[in-house]
């Protein structure tokens, strides 16, 4: 407890505020999301009653063994003019779950009631989806707090930039909505020089690094989504299945290249401010260091980070395919085919993204080496 | 001649002149991953096989394929290797109980229909599989990250070997806080990247902000962000209390024995 006090007093006022106006969000938000019934115009029930009703064992044409349950739910009305109600669903479920789901006591639905029931003391309805805005706010605080913790400052400061940078794509994609004559690209193009500057001073402040770390990301950036391009119109797209891209409702090429951009970004301005902070520091420990040696030992960093980082975008992309590549498998598709079908997009965009990382290192290198220069000159 | 193969040529290219025989190893690395992660996949079909073990074996080869296959067996990868174990096994178990609860699991209704000709119920456990796509999307960053605070320690603990553990505790907490900004970057950046599509398909359909909140596809997506996060934010302590016990019990271990 007397640690606990003494932490308290070692506490600046600043910090008590910004702790104080967490806690507030924190309690606020955990409130309002247990308490938003009536925000919502679908109709919400929770499940007060389950009762399974029936089970049955099948097997589909590729051999496939699974169950198949059907379950009687009980449900209160959370809204709208039906506040209060008790409503009768049913719901099938599979064990494997690829498209339904178990339902417990607690759970809360998004439903619609059946019309021909309306009036009569037991209503009737169908399940249409399920309220998950509760777990999503639950899990973003406990990120918030771990990164908080964990992280201090540099927590906080990464909580803003993920914030500020999602703001901005999503305004940058209204943009593009609202006079899509506009290329997606360009519209990317100015997104990243943005995203680069906010993100890159926010972890690093305003200093010569970073200013280093801003030019080799955007050099970086630009060249490796050059030489992709040029990839691409060389080879006319060949082996690329654009056919299996999802939630499309714009020209594929465009969205896959700008997703391809935004997405190495981060890599990118990682290896950039590896490169230069650690170069700086070097000159900063001797100002007297040849350029020979920064060159060297700048190049072995490079090297340390280059496999790491490649295998970071990698594990990225790729894992999201799991659950679709499965699900082709088991449907007896051939091992060849699923994965051309699934994973030429992702593949691509690992490999667009890595060209990008290892050009970033010689990039960052003479960048930096640059600035150093000028420093050395000034003083 | 195939995209694919025209890129992996010139990303190996610019690894051997960059990186020399590192970049080789980076390269040979970067296909290893990929063959464990379609051997995972494979076994995964197998419904008797249960995913999360399965995953916690992969992530295991992979982190060995990133630690001792690009660096090398040394102190500084056995532990960083520990210490990833250590998070993924914490982070598994968070992200199940959290994947069981929000029921992302599967396919959400704006992919079904691409997916109508296919039999959906094929008996593998999807939730365990979801849990399994939010550790596998992040190995790749714990590792780094792990990496990235036990070789500065253990420099520091050769230049200064007296330093105390509480010290190499604090000073590896604040390399883990330089670099938790950037990775976490990189990590946002990817998704974001990906994401693009889906964001755009949610604008054009005009959805309604709680409909996109509550819908399967955003909300896994949020949520693998967030584990993301705090699988990067975890490893850090993890990884600089391990790191501090295991140089101070070495260096007390070689004091007895003189």
């Amino acid at each position: 407890m007397n640690v606990l006090i003494t932490k308290f007093k070692e506490l600046s006022s600043k910090q008590i505020v910004l702790f104080a106006i967490i806690g507030v969000c924190f309690v606020a938000s955990v409130i309002f999301v247990h308490h938003n019934y009536s925000f919502y115009e679908r109709p919400i029930a929770k499940v007060i009653k389950t009762n399974l009703e029936d089970t049955t064992e099948m097997i589909d044409i590729h051999n496939n063994k699974d169950h198949l349950f059907t379950q009687h739910i009980t449900a209160e009305i959370k809204n709208g003019e039906n506040i209060g109600k008790i409503i009768h669903l049913t719901n099938k479920y599979s064990t494997s779950g690829a498209y339904d789901q178990e339902y417990h006591v607690g759970n809360e639905l998004f439903i619609s009631i059946d019309t021909n029931s309306k009036g009569s003391t037991e209503l009737s309805g169908s399940i249409k989806d399920v309220k998950r805005d509760k777990f999503v706010v639950y899990i973003a605080w406990i990120f918030i707090f771990i990164l908080l913790i964990v992280g201090k400052k540099q927590g906080l400061f990464s909580i803003i930039s993920l914030a500020v940078n999602a703001v901005l794509l999503s305004y940058a994609l209204d943009v593009y909505l609202y006079d899509p004559e506009t290329s997606l690209v360009l519209i990317c193009s100015i997104s990243v020089i943005l995203f680069t500057v906010i993100s890159l001073l926010l972890v690093n402040g305003f200093n010569e690094k970073t200013y280093a770390a801003i030019i080799a990301t955007l050099l970086g950036t630009f060249v490796s989504l050059f030489i992709t391009y040029l990839v691409l119109w060389l080879t006319s797209e060949k082996g690329l299945r654009y056919e299996e891209m999802q939630f499309l409702t714009r020209p594929y090429q465009m969205v896959f290249m700008a997703g391809v951009f935004i997405g190495s970004l981060g890599a990118v301005m990682d290896v950039a401010i590896t490169m230069s902070s650690s170069i700086f520091g070097l000159y900063e420990q001797n100002n007297n260091i040849s350029i020979k040696a920064l060159k060297t030992s700048g190049l072995d960093i490079g090297k340390d980070i280059m496999g790491t980082m490649t295998n970071i975008l990698f594990f990225a992309y790729i894992s999201g395919s799991i659950p679709i590549l499965i699900l082709y498998l088991k449907n007896a598709s051939p091992l060849g085919f699923t994965l051309s079908m699934n994973l030429s997009l992702e593949l691509a965009r690992a490999l667009a993204g890595g060209i990008g990382i290892v050009l970033t290192i010689p990039i960052g290198l003479y960048t930096t080496i640059f600035f150093v220069n000028r420093k050395r000159a000034r003083s | 001649m195939n995209v694919l193969v025209w890129l992996a040529a010139i990303l190996f290219i610019l690894m051997i002149l960059i990186g020399g025989k590192k970049g080789a190893r980076s390269f040979i690395s970067l296909f290893l991953n990929f063959g464990v992660l379609l051997l995972t996949i494979i076994f995964m079909t197998d419904p008797n096989i249960n995913p999360i073990i399965l995953t916690l074996i992969a992530c295991a080869v992979i982190s060995c394929i990133n630690l001792f296959y690009i660096n090398e067996v040394n102190s500084k990868t056995i532990t960083a290797f520990i210490s990833t174990i250590i998070t993924i096994v914490i982070l598994l178990f968070f992200i199940e109980i959290v994947s069981e609860n929000t029921k992302i699991q599967g396919f959400g209704e704006e992919e079904i229909e691409e997916l109508g000709v296919f039999s959906l119920y094929i008996g593998v456990n999807f939730v365990k599989i979801g849990a399994a796509v939010i550790i596998m999307s992040t190995i790749g960053a714990i590792t780094d990250v792990a990496i990235s605070i036990t070789s500065p320690m253990r420099e520091i603990f050769y230049h200064n070997p007296s330093i105390s553990r509480k010290d190499l505790f604090t000073f590896g907490l604040s390399i883990g806080r330089d670099i938790l900004g950037t990775n976490t970057n990189t990590l946002f950046f990817a998704f974001f990247g990906g994401y693009l599509g889906l964001l755009l398909w949610f604008k054009d359909l005009s959805y309604s902000v709680d409909e996109i909140v509550n819908s399967k596809v955003f909300s896994a997506e949020m949520i693998t962000i967030f584990c993301a996060g705090i699988g990067i934010a975890l490893i850090i302590p993890i990884a600089s209390w391990i790191n501090a016990y295991y140089l101070v019990k070495t260096r007390e271990n070689n004091k007895l024995s003189k």
